[in-house]
This record gives C-alpha cells, sequence and structure tokens, in this order.
C-alpha cells in the first residue's frame, strides 16, 4: 500500500521525473508514427503492386515470344487445377511515344503492353485506374464522347477535344493557305505590272518552275485548288492523321457529283489506273481515330507549382490526341515500325514507375505490328502470361508447381516468378529501412531511458532519509526497492501513454499536419508529385503499438533497477543520519 | 547531532558540533528547568522486557575503528521509563540503535521478552520495528510527500499488504485520528510536514510510533531539536501517553533535566554504563 502511495505521492511532486520521460513520450509517438506510415506505405504499395502485377507470370525476354499462348493456357490451368481464376496473355516491349507538343516534338521511352481487354482487367487492377469513367465500367480501345475526370481535364478531353482541335487546326490552315494565295496574287500582280524585273527573275526561276508546278509562273488572279508545296493530295486527305486539306479543300477535290473522289492529282500520271473510294470510306479524324491507345498518366500529366503555391496541371497529350508508336518487330532481324495512335484514356495507378511508363494497346494490334503472327495458322504470340489465382492460394507453391511444369532445362528462357519476386528489392529495401528505423528509435528510448536512471539515482539519493524511515518502520528492502521499480513503471506507463496518444492523433491528422507545416515552413513535405500517393497513408497495427508500449515501460523498469536496488541496500541508520 | 559522532569521529571537534548545534537546543534546557518536573508516579514492575549483555560496538573500517560501545549490560523494564544519558559521542544512540535493530552489535547480545534479537534475520527484525518498537528520532523523519494522517498510518501500511490495508483501513484511520487527537493535532490531519511546526512535526512521529500498539517506545532524544516551549509540550505529550497506553519508554537525551522525570537514568559514559 505504501508503495502505491508513494509511487503516486513522487510521480505527483516530482515534476523533473516526468520531465526525463519526456523522451520517451517522443519516442514512443515517433516510433508509432514511423511505423504506421511505413506501414500505410508498404501496405499502399503491395496493394497497387499487386494490383499491376498479378500473382503469378510467366515471361519471356521482351525480345522473345512464348509461342502457342492458348495451349499455354490450357496446359496452366490443368497443372494449378482450382487455384487459378483467371489468366491472360501479354505482349511488352519497349518502344517510343512521340507526338506534338504545341508544334514541338517529343519523344520518349515507353513500355507497351499489349492487353486483351477481356481478360486482363480480370487478373489484374487494371480498370479501375483509368481516369475515365466510363471505361472503367466496361473496357474498351475507343475514344470516348464522355466520362473523362472534369477535374483534371476540364473538358478538354474526348470526342468532343478531338474535333474542336482539329477543326481549330483546319482553320488555321485554312488560314494560312489563304494567307499564301493573298501573297501570290499580290506577288503575281507586281510582277504583271513590272514585266521587266519578272524577265530577271523568270530566268532563274526557270528551274524553279519545272520543279514546282510553275508556282510563280505569270497565272492568271485567281489561283487554281493546288496543294501547298510539297504536299501531295493523297497523304493530304488519306494518311495524314491530321489532316491538312480544310474541308473546303475536300470540297474541291471532289470533282463529282454522285458522291465519289476521283483522286485528282496533276502529277499522278497513274491517277486513272486507282480505284475510286467512297467518301465514306475516307478516314475523317472528326468521326474516326486511330488505334486506340491508352497511357500512363504521368507521360502526359506534369504538376507545375505556380508563384501563388497551388498546383496546376499541365498535359502534354490529352486522350483525343494522335501520338506514333515506334518499335521494332521481332524475329532475328527486327525492323521499325512505326504506328499512329489515338490517346483514348490514361492509366493511372499512382505508382509514378507504371504511371510514367505503361502503355497499353489491343493484344492483336500489338501482335500484328511486331509481326507475332504466326502466317500459317493466325496465332499470335506472346510475351508473357499473367495468372490470377483464388484467394489464399500459395503464391510460391504455384509458382513452384509452374516450374516443376516448365522446367527450366527445357524452358530456359522462361521466367515464371510471383508479383513479390518481382518486387522484391523494393519490398525488401523498405522492410530494411523499416528495422533500422525502429532500431534507431528504440535507440533513442534507450537513451531516454539513461535519462530516467540519472533521475532516479538523483531521487534515491534525494530519498535516502525516506528509505530510511521506512525501513526504520518496518518496510523490507524488497517493499522500498518496489516502491522505485514502481515509480519507474509508472512514470514509464505515463509516458508511453502519452505518447501512444501523440502518436496516434498525429498519424489522424498527419496530412493536415503536413500542410500545416507545409504552410508554416513553405516547405513541402509530402511531394505528391515524388511519392507513389496523393495523400500520407497510414496504417495503425495494434501489435506493433502493444510491442513498443512493453518495450518502452520495460525501458524506463529497467533503468529504475539501479536506483532502486541501491535504494534497497541502504542501510537504515546510515539513511537515516543523511542529512 | 550527537549520534552523527561515533560513526564519524572526524566530525567531533567543537567547531563542527557548534555549527549543527542549533541555538534552540541549547536553549531548551533552560526553558526546561524552570517547568516543574511532572514525573509520573513509580511503578515497580520486577519483569525486563528487554535486556542487553556485553554489547559492543564499533564503527569505522579497517585500521581506523572507533569503539563506540565497550561492553554495555542492561535491563529495562516492562512499564517503565528508562533514560539514556551520556554526552555526545559516548554512543547512547548507537545503543539505542541496537536495541531497535536499526544495526547490528559486534558482540554481545540483546534480548527481547527472552528471545535474542540482534541476530534475527531481516524479516523478524523487521516485525519487530514494525510491531513491538515504536521509534522517534530527533528530526522526527516524517515523509515529505504525506499528509499528517498518512504520516501516522504508514506503520500500517508496511505491515498490512495491499488488500489487507483497504480492509482494515476504516479501523487504522480510526486509531490514526483518535492518536493525533491526543497529540493535539486533530486540526492537522491533511497538512504536509512542511506546515508544522517542530514540535507538531514530533508529535505526530509520536502518533505514528504508536499507531502499532508497540510495546516499548525508543526515543531518541526527542526533543533535541525543538525549542524549550515546544520541548516541554512534546515531552508532556509523551509523558501522558505513557500513562495512557501503559508503555514501555526508552529515552535517550543529554539533557539531565528531562532525564530527572524518568523512573530510571542509565549513565553512558565512553561506552560503558557508568552507575
Amino acid at each position: 500500500m505504501y508503495k502505491l502511495l508513494l509511487s503516486w505521492r513522487y510521480l505527483k511532486t516530482r515534476f523533473i521525473a516526468l520531465a526525463s520521460i519526456v523522451s520517451v513520450t517522443l519516442g514512443v509517438a515517433t516510433l508509432i508514427v514511423v511505423n504506421s506510415v511505413m506501414a500505410g506505405f508498404v501496405d499502399q504499395m503491395k496493394n497497387r503492386l499487386h494490383g499491376i502485377l498479378s500473382d503469378v507470370e510467366i515471361s519471356t525476354q521482351m525480345f522473345s515470344e512464348i509461342p502457342h499462348p492458348e495451349r499455354h493456357v490450357e496446359i496452366i490451368k490443368q497443372t494449378l487445377g482450382d487455384q487459378i481464376q483467371e489468366a491472360t496473355c501479354v505482349v511488352r516491349t519497349p518502344a517510343l511515344l512521340s507526338f506534338d507538343v504545341r508544334g514541338r516534338q517529343w519523344t520518349q521511352q515507353i513500355m507497351l503492353l499489349g492487353i486483351d481487354d477481356e481478360t486482363f482487367g480480370k487478373v489484374t487492377d487494371f480498370e479501375p485506374y483509368l481516369t475515365n469513367e466510363i471505361k472503367r465500367k466496361s473496357f474498351s480501345f475507343d475514344l470516348e464522347e464522355d466520362g473523362y475526370d472534369q477535374e483534371k481535364f476540364k473538358g478538354d478531353a474526348g470526342w468532343k477535344y478531338r474535333r474542336t482541335r482539329i477543326e481549330i487546326q483546319r482553320r488555321i490552315e485554312a488560314n494560312s493557305r489563304e494567307y499564301d494565295s493573298l501573297y501570290d496574287n499580290a506577288a503575281n500582280a507586281f510582277y504583271a505590272a513590272e514585266p521587266s524585273r519578272v524577265e530577271t527573275v523568270s530566268h532563274e526561276s526557270e528551274n524553279i518552275q519545272e520543279e514546282q508546278g510553275g508556282r510563280f509562273a505569270p497565272l492568271p488572279a485567281t489561283l487554281p485548288d493546288i496543294p501547298p508545296v510539297g504536299k501531295s493530295p493523297e497523304e493530304g486527305i488519306a494518311d495524314q492523321p491530321t489532316p491538312l486539306a480544310t474541308a473546303d479543300d475536300q470540297a474541291e477535290s471532289q470533282t463529282s457529283v454522285d458522291g465519289t473522289i476521283h483522286r485528282i492529282s496533276p502529277f499522278d500520271p497513274h491517277a486513272k489506273f486507282r480505284p475510286e473510294i467512297k467518301s465514306e470510306d475516307l478516314f475523317d479524324p472528326m468521326k474516326d481515330h486511330r488505334t486506340g491507345i491508352i497511357l500512363g498518366l504521368a507521360i502526359s500529366e506534369r504538376k507545375v507549382e505556380l508563384p501563388s503555391g497551388e498546383l496546376q496541371d499541365a498535359y502534354l497529350i490529352r486522350p483525343g490526341d494522335d501520338a506514333n508508336i515506334m518499335l521494332t518487330t521481332i524475329g532475328d532481324s527486327p525492323q521499325p515500325v512505326i504506328e499512329n495512335c489515338t490517346v483514348v484514356d490514361f492509366y493511372s495507378s499512382n505508382m509514378h514507375e507504371y504511371d510514367s511508363s505503361f502503355a497499353f494497346l489491343p493484344l492483336s494490334e500489338l501482335q500484328q505490328l511486331r509481326g507475332m503472327i504466326d502466317p500459317m495458322t493466325g496465332q499470335g504470340s506472346v510475351s508473357t502470361i499473367q495468372i490470377k489465382l483464388k484467394e489464399g492460394a500459395d503464391l510460391d507453391a504455384v509458382r513452384d508447381q509452374l516450374i516443376a511444369q516448365f522446367p527450366p532445362n527445357y524452358f530456359p528462357d522462361y521466367d515464371i516468378r510471383t508479383w513479390q519476386d518481382t518486387q522484391r528489392p523494393l519490398l525488401s529495401a523498405v522492410k530494411m529501412e523499416l528495422t533500422i528505423l525502429n532500431i534507431l528509435l528504440f535507440l533513442i528510448i534507450a537513451v531516454a531511458g539513461f535519462g530516467i536512471l540519472a533521475t532516479f539515482y538523483m531521487i534515491v539519493v534525494e530519498k535516502t532519509k525516506d528509505i530510511g524511515i521506512l525501513k526504520a518502520l518496518g518496510a523490507p528492502s524488497r517493499g522500498v526497492m518496489s516502491i522505485f521499480l514502481g515509480y519507474g513503471m509508472s512514470l514509464g506507463t505515463v509516458g508511453t501513454g502519452v505518447g501512444i496518444v501523440i502518436g496516434l492523433l498525429f498519424v489522424k491528422y498527419i496530412n493536415e499536419i503536413a500542410d500545416a507545416v507545409a504552410v508554416l515552413t513553405g516547405q513541402e513535405v509530402f511531394d505528391p508529385t515524388i511519392y507513389y500517393f496523393s495523400e500520407i497513408p497510414t496504417v495503425v497495427n495494434p501489435v506493433t503499438i502493444f510491442w513498443v508500449a512493453v518495450g518502452a515501460i520495460a525501458i524506463a523498469v529497467l533503468a529504475s533497477v539501479l536506483p532502486a536496488l541501491r535504494a534497497a541496500k541502504l542501510h537504515p541508520v546510515e539513511a537515516l543520519r543523511y542529512e | 547531532m550527537s549520534d552523527v559522532a561515533p560513526s564519524q569521529p572526524l566530525r567531533i571537534d567543537p567547531e563542527s558540533k557548534g555549527d549543527n548545534m542549533p541555538a534552540s537546543e541549547l536553549n531548551s534546557n533552560k526553558g526546561l528547568s524552570k517547568k516543574k518536573s511532572n514525573s509520573a508516579p513509580l511503578r515497580i514492575v520486577d519483569t525486563s522486557v528487554m535486556s542487553v549483555n556485553g554489547l559492543f560496538k564499533s564503527y569505522g573500517k579497517g585500521a581506523v575503528q572507533v569503539p563506540v560501545l565497550k561492553g554495555v549490560d542492561l535491563e529495562i523494564e516492562e512499564g517503565g521509563f528508562t533514560a539514556i544519558i551520556g554526552q555526545s559521542g559516548s554512543g547512547k544512540s548507537t545503543l539505542l540503535h541496537l536495541l531497535g535493530t536499526l544495526d547490528a552489535p559486534d558482540s554481545g547480545e540483546i534480548y527481547f521478552r527472552d528471545q535474542r534479537i540482534d541476530n534475527l534475520p531481516p524479516r523478524q527484525q523487521e516485525y519487530l520495528r514494525n510491531r513491538e518498537f515504536g521509534l522517534i528520532f530527533q528530526f522526527y523523519h516524517l515523509l515529505p510527500e504525506l499528509t499528517t494522517l498518512e504520516n501516522v498510518l504508514i506503520p500500517r501500511m508496511v505491515q498490512d499488504g495491499f488488500f489487507r490495508y483497504l480492509k482494515n483501513k476504516r479501523s487504522y484511520r480510526k486509531r490514526a485520528i483518535e492518536l493525533l487527537e491526543m497529540v493535539g493535532l486533530s486540526h492537522r490531519l491533511t497538512h504536509k510536514p512542511s506546515q508544522l511546526s517542530g514540535g507538531e512535526m514530533q508529535r505526530t512521529a509520536i502518533a505514528r510510533s504508536l499507531i502499532s500498539d508497540p510495546s516499548i517506545l525508543l526515543a531518541d532524544e526527542p526533543t533535541g531539536n525543538l525549542d524549550s516551549e515546544n520541548g516541554a509540550e512534546v515531552m508532556e505529550t509523551l509523558t501522558a501517553l505513557r500513562k495512557h497506553e501503559n508503555l514501555t519508554v526508552v529515552m535517550v537525551t543529554h539533557d539531565d533535566q528531562l532525564a530527572s522525570q524518568a523512573d530510571r537514568v542509565i549513565n553512558l559514559v565512553n561506552g560503558v554504563v557508568a552507575s
């Protein structure tokens, strides 16, 4: 009883001792915050990685191929039996993506994935990461009229954006054409007025006239529909993704009344042998788009911090814009291939590594482009088979089963691994980081322990007389010792308890705190453009908190053992004599 | 002050003694001498509650041994008031500590109710100190963090476990309040020692020494640190309580005037009983 009473009274009257456990409090709070944030980070990352990577995959090198993927899937399904939920075939290849950014060329390397739009979404978390909400519900590689993130794109995405952009482009081109013709008219009028000059010029321009179709020849005041220099009309109408001919030009080039187009070209001697093309067969960028491609959001999105401090999104390319991809065919003599695509959506997993490099094309399209389709059977080969397992299946066991099915001595080019194998370096780095942080923070608490030891030793020295009194009144050494052990424990408990409360509150409001610190210091604490997440993820693990609390209290008790032992060993007479 | 001397021979020199001796202590003798002696009527008791045979005790280590008690024999009678007097450094406080099992003698035996107590295991010595001996010190030795009432209850708290104490708490409190009333401190129950005067503190200490209903009260210069008025009050309280509770009292003092109130005076000179 007296032990409790005295521990309590010492606790209440000795604020210096409370000060000595502030470091315990801080240590505990920091431990909880660090553990929660790291756990949240790992948790989120695992979720995302897992979602993107699928459970198990069989892959080969990106410039090689797995032939007969259907047969492989069949064998895999047989091997795994009930454990398998779905399998999908993927072609992966590095590629170059290039597009126009306000007249300047942008080219970057990407990882191109050819995906089967029916099964891919069942094997990985693909669809939830798309920005278009219609695509999230029913996936396709078509450009959508609507459903693009209003907040992100402010309406500048999809069909409407594409039509507006093309319309503007056409108008600009019409203007420049008009300017050209005005210029030419003026020039012609000028030369007509001063024939003496024309003579000298015409002599020099004779060669040019031949090459360029008599551009500077003295012509009638109204110029016929001659296309711009260096562009043949076929290119202008049929092949170019961004049509160079205006609607008016098209109308002009249609000589007919019956709705057919005669490819009129004064320079094409074979024009009359070419088949006639119906107008609805023509590629009209206002109504049609190229092969749909889905780009990682970070390829296009740039977060720009304005001088005022707010973040603004800028986009290099938007859904509805066209882009070229350049890749090579597979085989023993790879050839470069260029394909024009239309961006139909963005993929935003918030894993920067993926968002900044991934692009998705339809599987068959990519197989075709890379020459992966067997001309005899019409079957395409793939580079990866991704497998999703049923809940509770043992990943490593499945991997081993598959390795047994495709033994490395027969399939040395196959790489069979789980998503954890793939991300092992990252996951183990994070784990090691957490371990080291925990050790360091426990060292902080241990340092606090020495503070407690010193403080307690002083208190024991100060309380020597009281200890003598208690002993003189018949208190056993054990009892005296337990006063100080109890004191240490209650201090440790108070410190730890306060630390836990502070830590949990900090974790709960961590994003608000980060914002507040950012406002106060002007330094952004958590930059979403650097990290994988838009806000700091946290997971509070009760087991961790329990062990942190146990550890901290144990350190406080251990630190009070030495002073308590000293107190217990005091001789009552000596202690009483102590003044 | 005198009990400091034996263990630290260097401090016996007059200067340090002068430093440590408060003026009030010197005055107290004069003050008390004016008061008329208030001794209780003698009670003839032939049973001895404590006896001491050939007690030796020296302090210090190795070569610098300072002998304090050099063969003390004495008997303490049941219900008597024994005063041990002697000069500073004569070993009277040491003797009292040995009687109270706070210290162990070098040789010799101490008997309490015919049982040798100087070589008992610590557990039993603690029991004796807690239940059989009431100890009063010159410097009161109250616990500064506790109130008067709690200080009085401390021996009971030490004696009982947590739950047993809670069970008996009511009767203990009642007895403590009763004792504090007896020493005239019923209005000071919730005060801390720092809020009390010296006399009040000593009276609290007396109440504390009586809470466990001891059979013998060992007082080490109970008035040594008080002015004459407070000292007299404390002595009065002690005497009244002795009669009321029928106590055996052993009091160490260097004040002959106080000693004269005792039934029996033992004069300790240079570590041996003189008279």
